[in-house]
């Protein structure tokens, strides 16, 4: 099956910190990704390099088969690839459908398109009646819903999704959750960060497990529960979570 | 509060403005470190050399000369004061309330601290020692009632800073809506350049009339008339007594009115002017205090009405979609270099930061170019008025440099989208050019209209500026893109100030902005060389003028379209650093 994202060495550098170190990552298309790791192991820099937002230090990347080295060959790969980055990407100064109209347009969609979309987005999100307001004004579970929006708009063969659920209602996550499945059921592949391990569980296909900064584990979620265990034991075993040793904190105890 | 936690909370001060001062770079600490060292070196100078000059130089000054000295002291510090806190507007208080309040301390305590620690800039270091010196000075030199100015000088500084304290509380609690925020900063910020130019404006009026005032007496011998003496001997005296006035009406001038009067030998109304400095101190404070205290019980009125919910969604669901202004197209320009445009017009124009900049500019414009064309009341010779027309469309650009040179640093977290976009890098630049074309033919419009009808220039001046008006905004979106890509900085949101920005960006905006003359040294060239070629008698020098100017039009065009693609490139391959440096907020 064709790779939807294959990384070859991806490493990057902060200074002395050695944030992502060599990672090797095979991602097939049509698959639903799910990308954990503790906090600070390298997941959202990870995105960052995928996406072209940071350079990586070293290492090769393809995106739905093409180098995103390739200055030329990465505006092509990004017309077909919907992000949503850890901080999130928006205009101050703009209302969101005026935001989701610009970002329609630079991704080259005919307007009745764009707009037929904006009003679909805009509803589903439970933006549609706030037409006045800046995204300046926005809640955090606001513009994350927002940055979603303009991430599906495309209608994209890959999402790039990070922490996505973060801060957004029960109701729209669970629409999130619905439309990205069909997503998915139709071909695309979806590449997805969270810390919580539940919405991993029932949402991906595969998961992919980051510790620092290296790939400690890769597998479908069938050969997960085939073993027995669930995920958040494989994802304890796999970040070594046994082997810290805890602290006494004895004087907790009075 | 004990001394272990105020000591803990310096601590914490300190280590936050080291660790501000460590994050832009060696050569920014070394800087940081240099200003801090001569900011408090020139305050204990100030210190001294007030003393100095109190006991020594004034003993036997004049009340009013007392009386000047201090309003001259007074408004210097109230000068750079008010422009210290348009600077730190949006700064939250040295130790944010939110922050500490869940750790043992009240909030009075923290509120006083911080209080406090609101004395600690450096005007006030730069200012406070040397009028505290100066006060003890005359004390010391002139002995007697004098010494009372020392706790009126105390008094004084007291009162400017606690309402200063509880003028930044209620801005804060006006700031509490992003949208208004940025409103509040942009107005302050306005109304604080208007402030310190009407002095200029003032001097230019009152120095207008007085210029004319003799030109006309000139008409009329009999009024050829050398003073009387007892003119003369009125006239210094007027001023003083208006002066005088102020200083008992106006708190701010208070202290040189207690300065005059207590050498005068007069010891009640320091008396009256130090309890009242101090009263009104007091009653700064208490309601800072109480603003505070309101803010934190969420009593805080955010004015405005409220909107509710269900209203904005009964709003929309009956609103008709209306084609946006983002939805437009642009003949003759590729529709993403047009979305592009158009959005970031609108984002312009909706930032009141970049709406006062602008109108700062043009009224800046308007004022002094009248100033300066009106004066002439004989007119200008022929031969100035082309470099008069061209020089106008140079000072409108200079007054747009900082939005022409730094395309990106308005964007901020908006910057990551346009990484993320498909877009071809030339149709960004090119759509960022474009968003600034309107503000730039209305502004240069209005101002060349003010100069074609001030000055009279001939038609074919006119047609030649309206040449060189499009060639330099080519020209300068050429040098503008190759700025902002290679020299990005981030400009703070509400505000037209770079955030904290590394020394050498600095150095490189400042010698940007120094190097825009000899940048607009071409547009020159068509009045420059028409004026030549009438003087040699070849062609004359209104159609040189106009015909060089086509040319450069064309050559401008051709080099924005030659560079475009190369900048382009170069974008697409800078954007992860522009966008660490656009995005990277500095606390």
């Amino acid at each position: 099956m064709a790779l939807a994202i294959e990384t070859n060495g991806l490493t990057r550098r902060f200074g002395s910190l050695l944030a992502v170190d060599g990672l090797d990552l095979r991602v097939e298309a049509g698959t639903f990704y799910g990308f954990l790791g503790p906090n600070g192991a390298g997941k959202s820099t990870t995105i960052k390099m995928l996406t072209g937002l940071l350079a990586p230090t070293a290492g090769a990347m393809h995106i739905l088969g093409e180098p995103i080295s390739d200055r030329r060959k990465a505006l092509e790969v990004k017309r077909r690839v919907g992000v949503v980055p850890e901080d999130l990407a928006l205009f101050d100064n703009l209302t969101a459908r005026e935001y989701l109209t610009f970002v329609g347009r630079m991704y080259g969609l005919p307007l009745p398109t764009v707009r037929e979309r904006c009003e679909e987005l805009l509803a589903i999100m439970d933006l549609d009646h706030e037409d006045k307001k800046l995204t300046l004004e926005y809640s955090h579970g606001m513009k994350k819903k927002l940055t979603l929006a303009a991430a599906l708009i495309p209608n994209p063969d890959l999402l790039f999704l990070d922490e996505p659920f973060e801060g957004v209602d029960a109701v729209s996550s669970r629409v999130l959750r619905d439309t990205l499945k069909r997503c998915v059921q139709r071909g695309a592949t979806v590449f997805l960060t969270s810390h919580v391990l539940e919405i991993v569980e029932r949402l991906c296909t595969a998961v992919g497990i980051i510790a620092n900064g290296k790939l400690v584990h890769q597998s479908t979620m069938d050969d997960i529960r085939r073993s027995g265990s669930s995920l958040e034991d494989r994802f304890l075993e796999a970040v070594g979570s046994d082997q810290v040793e805890r602290q006494k904190l004895s004087w907790l105890e009075g | 509060m004990d001394t272990s936690q105020l000591r803990t909370i310096l601590w914490l001060r300190w280590h936050l403005t080291r660790n501000q001062w460590y994050r832009g770079g060696w050569l920014n600490k070394a800087a940081s470190f240099f200003v801090a060292g001569a900011g408090i070196v020139i305050g204990f100078g100030g210190a001294v050399a007030g003393l100095l000059v109190g006991a020594l130089v004034l003993t036997k000054a004049r009340p009013l000369v007392l009386l000047g000295i201090w309003d001259v002291l007074v408004g210097m510090f109230l000068f750079f004061w008010m422009a210290g806190i348009v600077s730190d507007i949006q700064r939250s208080e040295t130790i944010d309330i939110g922050r500490v309040l869940h750790l043992p301390v009240s909030l009075r305590q923290v509120f006083f601290i911080n209080y406090i620690a609101s004395h600690l800039t450096l005007v006030a270091i730069l200012f406070l020692p040397g009028m505290l010196g100066f006060a003890a000075g005359l004390a010391l030199g002139r002995g007697g009632l004098m010494v009372l100015l020392v706790p009126l000088a105390i008094g004084f500084i007291f009162m400017i800073t606690a309402w200063t304290y509880c003028l930044r509380g209620w801005l804060v609690t006006l700031m509490i809506n992003p949208r208004r925020r940025r409103v509040v900063i942009a107005v302050v910020t306005f109304s604080f350049i208007l402030l310190s130019q009407l002095p200029n404006l003032l001097g230019h009026t009152f120095g207008r009339g007085r210029d004319s005032q003799p030109s006309a007496k000139e008409t009329s011998p009999s009024t050829e008339q050398t003073p009387s003496p007892d003119t003369t001997a009125r006239r210094p005296a007027s001023l003083p007594r208006a002066w005088q006035i102020a200083n008992i009406a106006v708190p701010l001038l208070w202290v040189g009115y207690g300065a005059m009067s207590l050498a005068q030998g007069n010891v009640w109304p320091a008396l009256w002017i130090t309890a009242g400095v101090f009263l009104m101190g007091g009653l700064g404070l208490r309601r800072a205090y109480r603003s505070t205290i309101r803010f934190y019980e969420g009593q805080a009125k955010e004015g405005g009405r409220p909107r509710t919910e269900d209203k904005g969604r009964i709003a929309a669901q009956s609103r008709p979609i209306r084609t946006s202004l983002l939805e437009k197209a642009l003949p003759g320009v590729p529709d993403e270099a047009a979305a592009m445009a158009l959005a970031y017009f609108r984002s312009l124009m909706r930032a009141p930061e970049v709406k006062m900049a602008l109108a700062t500019n043009f009224l800046m414009l308007l004022f002094f170019g009248a100033m300066f064309l009106l004066r002439r009341s004989s007119g200008f010779e022929d031969v100035i008025k082309p470099f008069i027309a061209t020089g106008a469309i140079s000072l409108t650009f200079f007054g747009l440099i900082q939005l022409m040179f730094n395309l990106f640093g308005y964007d901020r977290g908006g910057f990551r989208a346009i990484v993320l976009l498909p877009t071809p890098r030339r149709h960004i630049l090119l759509g960022k050019n474009l968003a600034l074309l309107p503000i730039v033919a209305c502004i240069a419009g209005a101002v060349q209209l003010l100069v074609t009808f001030a000055a009279r220039l001939p038609i074919l001046v006119v047609l030649a500026t309206a040449l060189q008006l499009p060639a330099a905004f080519l020209l300068l979106s050429t040098a503008g893109n190759l700025v902002s890509v290679v020299v990005p900085y981030r400009v703070a949101p509400g505000s037209m100030k770079p955030t904290k920005v590394p020394t050498l960006t600095a150095l490189l905006m400042f010698v940007t902005h120094l190097l825009f003359p000899a940048a607009m040294v071409p547009i020159f060239l068509p009045p420059g060389l028409g004026l030549l070629a009438s003087r040699l008698g070849w062609a004359p020098a209104g159609a040189v003028n106009l015909a060089l100017s086509a040319l450069l039009l064309v050559l401008f065009a051709l080099c924005y379209r030659v560079c475009l693609p190369g900048l382009g490139a170069l974008l697409q391959q800078r954007e992860q650093a522009i966008l660490q440096v656009v995005t990277h907020e500095v606390e």
